[in-house]
């Protein structure tokens, strides 16, 4: 139930004690407060980077050129990074000698996307993709066993939510085995409410790009609208998130027409961050058409169809077809008996990508994921 | 004799009132505690004290003083074992209290993940409930299980402050297997289906909805106004999703003015004033969390002014582009006729219309016979 909690009195325990546990509590808290502060300059600790040697556990991204093909390859200690290790009991994950301050982690952020992320000679990118979302994930261990908050963590999770967002886009379609949508749904999703929970202190540059990607990425979650009905009015009615809202409205109201047309204006990480529900905002599409249109005489053109679902006339067709609607020459049949939802397995969400391709231009990666649009 | 309880009943209540104001916690926790002499009072002995409690005091402590009364009620019964199940309610609430008194704490100094208090404190009363819905052993008067429902409402409380409905699913279940359903006192039922009516709000399951907040409403104690206000704020927007829109008078007599405007707009059809009022009092609306839900009225508001269109062109095939002229006085933003088909095949695929859309003649021919079927019979 609503109340208005501020102006409650709260009583006070003053029982026999109370006032020693208080004093008890203040020192718990105090110990509390002290977390560990690390010392390591490098991306990566020098007594991890022996020990990977040691056991030719190096990653090839990481190896001294030239020394690929010894027994044991050298490390190159310029592109050593830190690996993820799970917490163990025994492991003790505080030693300030293998934590890695905030300012390094930005440096080391910054290398994994100008030298590993965004470099074209990396492939596969299915490789890059699993290096490079590693280290990130030991970068966000870090930051949380030192308790890093503020700009300085704010700065760190913008970059990994714009590589995750991008990587969404960009493996999607690719065979389990090399990437997991699972797996990267899950640490977006965490390092995005982190991101989000940064953002509720201090003013912050980039807050708006965030707000907006959040609600494009949950489009129609209810938790993310009312979190964004609550922001604070300017954020609320900045261009990116207003847009945002607009096409969750769109969604909410089971509009995809509007949906799709207003998914034009996005820029390409909005692309990104929205293109996991284009598929299912096309299908339902052809849903409440082949309710809407449904008589005998039914002859919708196949190009306006198109236009309004924003692919090409061929996919469009196929579309179509997947979905029971009878193709007839240059237009389509709707009928509400016919329509299929099961979707066969050969068209996936990849084959339509073009919405969001077409927005990546000459933009490179290493701009897209620091933000400099 | 009732009468004569509660006079001596009200001193005490203004009492702990008195005490919680001051923040005379000391005083407080004494008229609270079981040491304390008041409980030997033979006039404070109630067995269903939850309405005086409510109309004397605020949340949460209207329930804490109930919950104590009732023990004091038990204990002097010598009945034990029915007073044990008042403790428990008693300690859980203040459990829950206490969480909610932590949470905001931790929220002041920026530290702690929102909603990490009061998740522990429903752990814990999760595991009371777990022991109350497995007692076999006891006979029914005595069973722990007349617990259950208290536990539940105060779970449920948790789950919606952090945004976790989808946690009161085993709850409803165990509820609505249970044979005990209809015996709970009507204060705790009451309470109930208020919080299982807003959460098939969430749901989307509006016909549901409108039966447990309608039950909440009619149940509610009379002199309780705070309540049957909140329990209607929740109500109204189902009953206007379904076509029932409330009366001036009865928005008047619960100070609920906000809704006028909203409900005037939907069954005029008019989508402007409908934004306006939604903007208007956005505030409030975000703030009890049915400004999502109100926004879903706008599919019925366009229903209504497509049927005034119907009705002034007086035919079965009508242009798609007087729908469009109709949208555009009504000031929305950049539509177009595509938009115009999109929002009609929502309205023929959700049972509003009966008819299809012709693409080649740019028309919606509707059917002859009833083509607006009345907004309760659909959905």
């Amino acid at each position: 139930m609503n109340r208005s909690a501020a102006s409650r009195p709260r009583p006070h325990s003053r029982k026999a004690g109370g006032r020693r546990r208080e004093e008890h509590c203040k020192t718990e808290e105090k110990a509390d407060d002290v977390a560990p502060r690390g010392t390591c300059t490098t991306m990566c600790p020098i007594s991890e980077v022996r020990q990977r040697e040691a056991q030719n556990r190096l990653h090839h991204f990481e190896v001294l050129a030239g020394t690929e093909r010894n027994r044991l390859p050298r490390a190159d200690v310029c592109r050593a990074v830190k690996e993820y290790s799970r917490p163990a009991a025994g492991k003790d994950t505080t030693r300030a000698s293998e934590l890695r301050p905030p300012d390094v982690l930005l440096k080391t952020v910054c290398y994994l996307v100008d030298d590993v992320a965004a470099c074209p000679s990396r492939q596969p990118w299915t490789e890059v993709y699993s290096f490079v979302f590693d280290r990130l994930r030991s970068v966000r261990q870090d930051m949380v066993i030192q308790r890093v908050s503020g700009p300085e963590c704010a700065s760190v999770l913008e970059r990994t939510v714009r590589f995750l967002l991008y990587a969404s886009y960009r493996l999607c379609g690719q065979p389990l085995r090399l990437y997991d949508p699972h797996i990267n749904d899950t640490h977006l999703q965490e390092s995005l409410s982190w991101l989000l929970e940064c953002y509720s202190e201090g003013q912050h540059q980039h807050q708006d790009e965030f707000q907006a990607l959040s609600l494009l990425y949950n489009l129609g979650s209810p938790r993310a609208l009312q979190h964004a009905l609550e922001l604070p009015h300017k954020v609320r009615h900045s261009s990116p998130v207003q847009l945002a809202l607009a096409l969750n409205r769109a969604y909410m109201e089971r509009n995809p027409v509007r949906l799709l047309r207003l998914a034009q204006r996005l820029d390409f990480l909005q692309a990104c961050a929205l293109h996991r529900h284009l598929l299912s905002c096309r299908r339902d599409l052809l849903l409440l058409y082949s309710h809407g249109h449904s008589s005998r005489n039914c002859r919708f053109p196949i190009q306006k169809l198109a236009d309004i679902l924003s692919l090409e006339c061929s996919l469009a067709a196929q579309l179509c077809q997947t979905h029971g609607i009878h193709v007839n020459g240059d237009y389509v049949v709707f009928s509400k008996g016919s329509f299929t939802e099961s979707p066969s397995e050969e068209l996936q969400c990849a084959h339509m990508h073009k919405l969001v391709d077409d927005k990546q231009q000459d933009l490179s990666l290493s701009n897209i994921i620091h933000g400099i649009a | 004799e009732t009468h004569l309880k509660i006079h001596y009943i009200l001193p005490r209540e203004e009492q702990v009132l008195e005490a919680i104001d001051t923040r005379d916690g000391v005083f407080c926790a004494e008229l609270l505690s079981f040491k304390h002499p008041h409980v030997a009072n033979p006039r404070l002995q109630l067995s269903s004290p939850e309405d005086k409690c409510q109309q004397v005091l605020e949340p949460p402590y209207d329930e804490m003083v109930a919950a104590h009364l009732r023990c004091t009620y038990a204990v002097a019964n010598h009945d034990f074992v029915e007073a044990a199940l008042p403790v428990m309610f008693a300690v859980t609430l203040d459990l829950r209290v206490f969480a909610n008194n932590a949470e905001q704490q931790l929220q002041k100094k920026g530290k702690g993940k929102v909603g990490d208090m009061l998740e522990k404190a429903a752990e814990q009363l999760m595991s009371c409930f777990r022991v109350c819905a497995s007692d076999n052993r006891a006979g029914i008067d005595d069973s722990k299980k007349w617990g259950m429902l208290f536990l539940i409402n105060q779970l449920f409380k948790i789950y919606f402050k952090i945004n976790k409905l989808h946690l009161c699913k085993p709850l409803i279940r165990a509820i609505d297997s249970s044979n005990l359903k209809d015996d709970y006192s009507m204060a705790q039922r009451v309470t109930y289906k208020y919080y299982v009516g807003r959460k098939a709000m969430f749901d989307s399951n509006f016909k549901l909805a409108e039966e447990y907040l309608s039950f909440s409403f009619q149940h509610s104690h009379r002199s309780c106004q705070r309540n049957k206000r909140l329990i209607l704020i929740y109500l109204l927007p189902v009953k206007m999703l379904l076509g029932h829109m409330p009366t001036t008078q009865l928005l008047k007599k619960y100070d609920l003015m906000q809704f006028t405007d909203v409900t005037k707009a939907v069954s005029e059809g008019n989508l402007l004033l409908l934004n306006e009022a939604l903007a208007k009092h956005e505030t409030f609306f975000i703030r009890c969390g049915i400004f999502l839900i109100l926004e879903k009225l706008k599919i019925i508001t366009y229903r209504n002014l497509f049927k005034k269109v119907y009705l002034l062109l007086k035919t079965h095939q009508l242009p798609l582009d007087a729908f469009l002229v109709a949208l555009k006085m009504m000031q929305v933003e950049e539509v177009d006729i595509d938009e115009v088909q999109c929002i009609l095949a929502n309205l023929i695929y959700m049972g509003h219309i009966k008819g299809y859309i012709s693409h080649q003649h740019q028309k919606l021919v509707v059917s002859k016979q009833n083509p607006f079927p009345p907004l309760s019979s659909v959905s």
